[in-house]
């Protein structure tokens, strides 16, 4: 029991100084390298709190694939962080501080660790336990929770996933040739500072139709666009 | 109630269900139609779907029944589950319907502006989007409720992002969110750690029964409570955590605005409501604390400095982006008051809120779309240039303040009365003071549009070009559901009484 | 990019071994750690190595990204679909149960398989998208550019 517990404190004491230096440091390639690092880490020490398939997610999503694809990222933003005034910092600091000893405060009432009768080893976790074999037929109860029990939220999980590459589809395109389109109002453009592609206002094409049909807008909406938007086919 | 007859048996059940997966799955397959025009009836056949799914569970939950819709055929505390009752169905009903007005509103505001081939895939993210804020509100498991939270959220940064190709600084809006929102939902799965931690369980009538065997638990119990009203209270823009909101309503496209304004931050008090209410109780010290002082104190805060902020602006759509800032501090008021009348009060001006501020935004979206406006002083002369657009925004507006015959009135007498009620006269006063500020910036929309000239451009005076049919439609839907509350307030303020029976409160 | 022989030779023998882990843990999660998520994330990472050793384009020209993009939808229809069987079968959305009315345990399991088959397809689907989107948008990187 006692090295274990020497384990988990090197390992968390590790993650402070990693944070710290994540936190401390300016140049984003270190950055990013210094989190795959931490996750790295953090697998570790889920290892050593017998949470292995937390730990294989951690090592294969965070220190692997997330570490790419901030590097992809960072080469397209900057190289350098640019220092933040100290008068920002107050307010995160403070927000930091005040969770913090939230979280604190609350460690007396907490049960102790890999306590057997705590209400989170007890009661739901347990039916689990006991009723996998029987109810699904897996070995792994991990599994048989994520797949089949909570399935549903790994299917929410699933489109969460989903959803951020969706968005990454809509920002940048898969070719990296999008975003050069700009939206123009249906009529006449009154205002104009606040539109960044000010231009002269287009031919008062469609002048007195007030009710126009919904059908015909989209293809007059779009022609015009044409010759402005980057290469056609699918992104 | 003869109507639920239509409504067959499979849909009672596994409506809830329904409701949520179909838009997923739709959006999924949306993403990758190849033309824009079959991606927009999709997206409306799905939102009538799930609206007239909606429409049934309201009628069943009005019959006074709930549903537990068991997932995965697991029973409650082991798998997930979906609760249908009072205090869900009116948001159930109220979000797919206003994704069905806005797909329709949709049709020529999306192609003005979004790129063409982004649009098959940016209805694929409304759907999720749509999907998502179904899911948060009919789940009855508290970690679904952050699944689908994520769901929503990641869509409708995106969404807003969307708004790039009309607006650079939408992409600095859209960051904005991001962060902020991702800080919420940290808070809100911390808090949520912490429950289990205390109960053992994550079915959420399963941990309000458990607290209540504690009486409200331990100091983790507490700590849990207060990281999920922060990551909740980002997300419904509560006072100071709102710094998200103007930026997002005001660079986001049209489509996406009326519809984030009219339900994301009413399914986050929903939420707020549920977890407050249901799971922990007001009858646990802290919670009563911080439903008394914290929600009413920061509602009126809100009330008075987001009104405030509303008369400051320049832009139109930041003015009614702080307007519901100060919305959602009616909406606080009313829960802080924790009584019935209170709840009911809070519960009203929810759904009121939604109504008014998508036929508001419905027509600042129109008067892009035909000119190009939204700073407030190129109003000018909007009222002959768009009379019906301008006569909805209008009779919006005056919803807006609460004016008698309007919903919004019904709301503020509401209110006030729970208001007098529980013998917080100065409520009333706060009420009737953000109104006056409420006058000041709507009117001043409305006198700029109707009393100044339109502008002339090359030597001529603008000529009138009104909104197509497909935009003023939704619109004036809205326009006439706001009227007929104001005239006939029952089935809202029954849903009302309904949902502030689910939840409780102090007698 | 001709100078890397090293880099190129190993990955070589590498890429079709990370490929196979892959599948092993997808395959193995129902015994030991593993699933869909991890799987997915591990299959990503073999097109990525490919990827940065090779070029992008030829990454592209082995796996275009409008598979990835369709990779994606089906991964997310593969998980739903399975709840969608499950309810025209008669029973709640993802009740894998029903699948084999006489042993459900049995239902339960191709169940599993059939979502965390769709669970890998969107994870490594989506994690290539996000690659491809962001590689694309930057001129090949030279070594001095480091």
């Amino acid at each position: 029991m006692v090295p274990t517990i020497l384990l988990d404190v090197g390992l968390m004491a590790m993650l402070v100084v990693v944070a710290f230096a994540i936190v401390r440091l300016k140049s984003l390639f270190a950055i990013v390298m210094l989190q795959g690092v931490y996750s790295l880490v953090s697998a570790a020490w889920f290892v050593s709190l017998d949470a292995v398939d937390v730990a294989f997610t951690e090592a294969a999503v965070g220190a692997g694939v997330s570490t790419v694809l901030m590097l992809a990222a960072m080469l397209l933003a900057d190289r350098e962080s640019r220092p933040v005034p100290i008068s920002r910092q107050i307010g995160p600091l403070i927000i930091v501080m005040v969770a913090g000893f939230a979280m604190f405060a609350a460690i007396g009432d907490m049960p102790a660790f890999g306590d057997p009768h705590s209400p989170a080893n007890q009661y739901v976790g347990m039916n689990y336990i006991d009723q996998t074999a029987e109810e699904i037929h897996i070995p792994n109860v991990v599994t048989a929770v994520l797949a089949s029990y909570r399935g549903y939220d790994t299917f929410g999980e699933a489109v969460v996933i989903f959803a951020a590459g969706l968005g990454v589809l809509l920002l940048l395109g898969l070719n990296g040739n999008a975003g050069k389109w700009r939206a123009q109002p249906n009529g006449i453009r009154i205002s104009s500072a606040s539109a960044p592609a000010a231009r002269k206002r287009p031919m008062p094409e469609d002048a007195p139709k007030p009710p126009s049909k919904p059908k015909s807008t989209p293809k007059r909406k779009s022609s015009p666009k044409t010759t402005r938007k980057s290469t056609g086919g699918k992104s | 109630m003869g109507m639920l007859e239509f409504f067959p048996e499979w849909l009672q059940y596994h409506g809830a269900a329904l409701a949520v997966v179909l838009p997923l799955l739709m959006g999924a397959i949306c993403a990758i139609l190849p033309s824009e025009r079959l991606a927009w009836i999709t997206t409306l056949i799905v939102v009538s779907i799930c609206t007239v799914t909606a429409f049934g569970l309201l009628l069943v939950t009005f019959g006074g029944e709930s549903v537990i819709y068991k997932m995965g055929g697991w029973d409650p505390p082991k798998g997930i589950s979906y609760v249908i009752d009072g205090l869900n169905t009116p948001v159930i009903f109220l979000i797919s319907a206003m994704a069905l007005l806005t797909t329709l509103y949709g049709l020529p505001s999306v192609v003005a502006e979004v790129e063409p081939k982004k649009r098959a895939p940016f209805y694929g993210a409304f759907l999720i989007g749509v999907a998502g804020l179904l899911g948060m509100v009919v789940t009855g498991d508290a970690f679904n409720v952050f699944v689908f939270l994520e769901v929503s959220s990641i869509s409708t940064y995106v969404l807003v992002a969307m708004g790039a190709s009309r607006d650079r600084r939408a992409l600095a809006a859209a960051y904005r969110y991001l962060i902020l929102g991702s800080i919420g939902a940290t808070f809100f799965v911390i808090g949520l750690g912490f429950l289990y931690m205390e109960t053992g369980t994550l079915n959420m009538a399963d941990i309000g029964r458990k607290l209540q065997e504690l009486e409200g638990g331990s100091r983790v119990a507490m700590v849990a409570f207060g990281f999920i009203t922060v990551g909740l209270g980002l997300k419904l823009a509560m006072f100071p955590l709102h710094m998200w909101l103007p930026g997002a309503y005001a660079h986001a496209p049209s489509f996406v605005t009326v519809f984030l304004a009219s339900t994301a931050t009413k399914a986050a008090l929903y939420l707020m409501l549920r977890f407050s209410f249901t799971v922990f109780d007001v009858s646990f010290d802290y919670v009563l604390t911080v439903v008394t002082y914290l929600f009413t104190g920061l509602g009126c805060a809100a009330m008075v400095l987001g009104s405030l902020q509303a008369i400051f602006q320049t832009d139109a759509r930041r003015t009614l982006a702080y307007s519901s800032v100060a919305q959602v501090g009616y909406m606080l008021l009313g829960v802080g008051m924790a009584t019935s009348l209170g709840l009911t009060a809070g519960y009203v001006h929810l759904l009121n809120h939604a109504v008014i501020k998508g036929a508001l935004f419905f027509a600042l979206g129109a008067f892009w779309y035909r000119y190009g406006i939204t700073r407030t002083e190129d109003f000018a002369g909007l009222g002959k240039m768009m009379p019906w657009t301008m006569g909805a925004f209008t009779l919006g507006g005056l919803s807006l303040i609460g004016v008698p015959l309007t919903a919004g009135f019904i709301s503020k007498l509401q209110l006030a009365e729970a208001a007098l009620q529980r013998g917080w006269g100065w409520a009333v006063f706060v009420i009737m003071a953000t109104s006056i500020l409420a006058i000041i910036y709507i009117g001043r929309l409305i006198l700029t549009a109707y009393f100044q000239a339109p502008p002339e451009i090359d030597g001529e005076v603008v000529k009138r070009n009104e909104a197509p049919l497909m935009m003023l439609i939704p619109m004036w839907i809205l326009v006439a559901l706001s009227i007929t509350i104001g005239v006939n307030s029952d089935f809202v303020v029954q849903a009302g009484q309904m949902a502030a029976e689910v939840l409780g409160g102090i007698s | 990019m001709t100078p890397h022989v090293i880099l190129r030779v190993v990955s070589k023998l590498l890429i079709p071994l990370i490929a196979m882990f892959a599948f092993y843990v997808q395959f193995h999660g129902d015994y030991g750690p593993g699933g869909g998520f991890q799987a997915g994330v591990i299959l990503a990472a073999a097109v990525i190595l490919y990827a940065l050793i090779f070029g992008l384009d030829e990454a592209k020209k082995a796996i275009p990204p409008s598979w990835v993009r369709i990779g994606m939808t089906l991964g997310v229809l593969l998980y739903g679909g399975t709840g969608v069987v499950t309810w025209l079968l008669g029973s709640e959305f993802l009740s894998y149960g029903v699948l084999t009315p006489d042993h459900p345990s049995h239902g339960q399991h191709y169940g599993i398989l059939a979502v965390e088959l769709g669970v890998l397809l969107a994870v490594a689907s989506v994690m290539l998208a996000i690659f491809y989107a962001f590689g694309s948008r930057q001129p090949e990187l030279s070594d001095e550019d480091w």
